[in-house]
């Protein structure tokens, strides 16, 4: 096997996600309630260190792939994996940082982290082209909103994840040092507000870059229409909070299946679609 | 008429519209020939009358501000994406290098019921262009030169392509893949005028292996076959420059059973008169745009957002969340001992 500059950093940083999983789980454990690690909640401090380790490793990788190459993640699914790791680690552990209460559902969070760090380990690091239409500005505002815009949703996806589990006597256990249903809710609707301005600013910049590199700023694409259905189904699902009350339950499964969506988007639309809209042409 | 617009302003019809708009969005991925644009237009004009209606009725919209300004900024843009369809213009160009722009030139064209574009106002000439190639023909940038004129009566070069469109009277004309080269001929009839012009080939290098094309003289029944030899230095496995300038062909002529190879400026002789090959120059295709609503589009949108923006930080607080986890995570405890 033909071993190139990034994938020794990458494998390092998914081993970290790794480290910062087990340690999260056994946090969570009731079984280990009574040590001091776990009492004196200096656990977490080991998962979110474990976490900006892995942070720091992918952005090694993602630099030597960029010195390999000469253009940034952009392009293929394995860049934007080995991208979406680095920004959705970084963002989830700030907010892992600011927020205690939410810490942990990184027993929920850190393993959807390693859905992307599996599939990346099958995809081959071949060089992709960089189209023309890469070269404008737009693209950065576009990008990295759309990373904060996905990291928001991953870490609604978490608190939804518990307000299911939390239906379950297991579920009551295991994230028994966190707030109440109703707190929890309204945090992960506060995230969904803040997810649904960074989509509409995201669907803006794209579409001022479609507009330059495409000579049109919406055509209904592929992706553009999953793009817009994923915003509409969060608008949807705020819609319905508002006009009828919902079970803590019912809220997190419309957040998860809002994230699925998003996450059909980003990884399953630009690689499934013959449209031009990656620029690829 | 109160009642009936509270009806109208309901939430519940707001859901309804949303789900019609995603069932129609749904229908519409990827842009089926067979689905027809109104399975957008109806569940928009829906939830277009309600918001109308919820914005007149909701205090929870029209007495917070930054509600108000998303819900306002939300209406706009549909009405300003609908007035655009009406208005815009999609249409494509081939201009050939040292031709001068006119609208009679564009091909494909699409526009709204009330296009009231200034186009006979934009004037530009094309001039050369290059486009970068990676191995394997994998396109790069296009840098495309075009000479606008100036007050003076003398030509300003400017360079456009891809993402870097010429605008002109609100027009943008983008670059596109669609390109190739352009015989110049001269018909010298044995009667009448000589007559000088070109022959647009297919794309290239799409259509390396055929740069085919026909042409009947005018006045005659006798059609000519055109295809050209070129030169132009293409290497699929290397990295390589589309440079008219850089490139050479032998014009082959075909009339009947009889085949000629032309170099520049060579002629023949043919039944009703001489044909010369003058020069070998490009063309290059553009898409056409316009839309007088873009901008507005975009200050509209970016408005609706920072409103919907300032709404949510004042809910956000994140502190004062913090300290109802602290609460309830204490209670929490309290409760299960």
């Amino acid at each position: 096997m033909n071993v190139v500059a990034e994938q020794p950093w990458l494998w390092a940083g998914l081993g970290s996600y790794l480290v910062a999983t087990l340690v999260a789980m056994w946090g969570v454990s009731p079984k280990h309630a009574d040590s001091a690690l776990v009492a004196g909640k200096r656990h977490e401090k080991v998962v979110l260190g474990f976490m900006l380790l892995a942070v720091a490793l992918l952005s090694v990788a993602i630099a030597a792939r960029w010195l390999r190459i000469g253009h940034g993640p952009w392009i293929s699914l394995f860049e934007l994996l080995m991208s979406q790791m680095w920004s959705l680690g970084l963002i989830f552990s700030f907010l892992y940082w600011r927020l205690p209460g939410l810490r942990p559902s990184a027993v929920i969070v850190l393993p959807v982290m390693w859905i992307l760090g599996s599939w990346v380990l099958t995809l081959e690091p071949g060089i992709s082209h960089f189209p023309a239409t890469y070269y404008n500005s737009w693209k950065w505002i576009h990008v990295g909103i759309g990373k904060i815009f996905l990291a928001l949703m991953l870490t609604g996806v978490g608190l939804g994840g518990v307000l299911i589990l939390r239906t379950t006597e297991r579920g009551r256990v295991w994230f028994r040092a966190m707030p109440a249903d109703a707190v929890i809710d309204k945090l992960a609707w506060r995230l969904m507000m803040l997810a649904l301005v960074f989509d509409s600013l995201m669907l803006i910049a794209g579409a001022v870059w479609a507009q330059d590199a495409w000579g049109r700023y919406w055509a209904w694409d592929a992706l553009e229409t999953s793009a817009f259905l994923t915003w509409l189904l969060l608008a949807i699902g705020l819609h319905v909070r508002l006009s009828y009350k919902v079970p803590p339950w019912v809220s997190g499964a419309i957040i998860i299946g809002v994230f699925i969506m998003a996450f059909s988007t980003y990884f399953g639309t630009p690689y499934l679609s013959p449209s031009a809209h990656k620029g690829v042409v | 008429m109160q009642l009936w617009l509270r009806r109208l302003a309901s939430l519940k019809f707001t859901l309804v519209g949303m789900l019609l708009l995603g069932a129609g969005a749904a229908v519409s991925y990827g842009n089926p020939v067979d689905v027809s644009v109104w399975v957008l237009i109806v569940p928009l004009a829906l939830l277009a009358l309600n918001l109308s209606a919820a914005i007149v009725t909701n205090p929870g919209i029209n007495r917070q501000p930054g509600l108000l300004l998303f819900h306002v900024c939300l209406l706009s843009t549909v009405v300003l994406a609908g007035v655009g369809r009406l208005t815009h213009l999609d249409a494509h160009l081939e201009i050939a290098e040292g031709q001068a722009f006119s609208p009679a030139l564009l091909l494909e064209v699409q526009k709204g019921p009330w296009h009231m574009g200034d186009l006979d106002k934009v004037a530009f000439t094309q001039g050369h262009y290059t486009v970068d190639y990676e191995p394997q023909l994998k396109r790069g940038l296009t840098h495309s030169t075009v000479y606008l004129p100036a007050p003076d009566g003398s030509l300003t070069p400017r360079d456009v392509g891809d993402d870097r469109p010429l605008v002109l009277e609100r027009y943008r004309f983008y670059t596109t893949h669609n390109k190739g080269f352009s015989p110049i001929l001269t018909w010298i009839p044995d009667q009448g005028q000589a007559v000088t012009g070109r022959i647009n080939m297919p794309s290239y290098p799409l259509f390396d292996y055929k740069q085919d094309n026909r042409w009947t003289p005018p006045g005659t029944q006798q059609e000519i076959q055109f295809w050209l030899q070129l030169d132009s230095g293409l290497d699929v496995e290397k990295s390589w420059v589309l440079d008219g300038r850089n490139s050479s062909a032998v014009l082959v002529v075909t009339v009947g059973d009889r085949r000629e190879e032309l170099q520049k400026g060579q002629e023949v002789s043919l039944p009703h008169g001489r044909l010369r090959y003058e020069n070998l120059t490009t063309w290059m295709g553009y898409r056409v745009f316009y839309d007088p609503t873009i901008q507005w589009l975009f200050f509209v949108t970016v408005a609706g957002v920072l409103g919907l923006a300032h709404y949510f930080w004042q809910k956000l607080n994140l502190q004062a969340w913090m300290d109802e986890a602290e609460t309830s995570s204490v209670d929490n405890h309290g409760a299960s001992a």
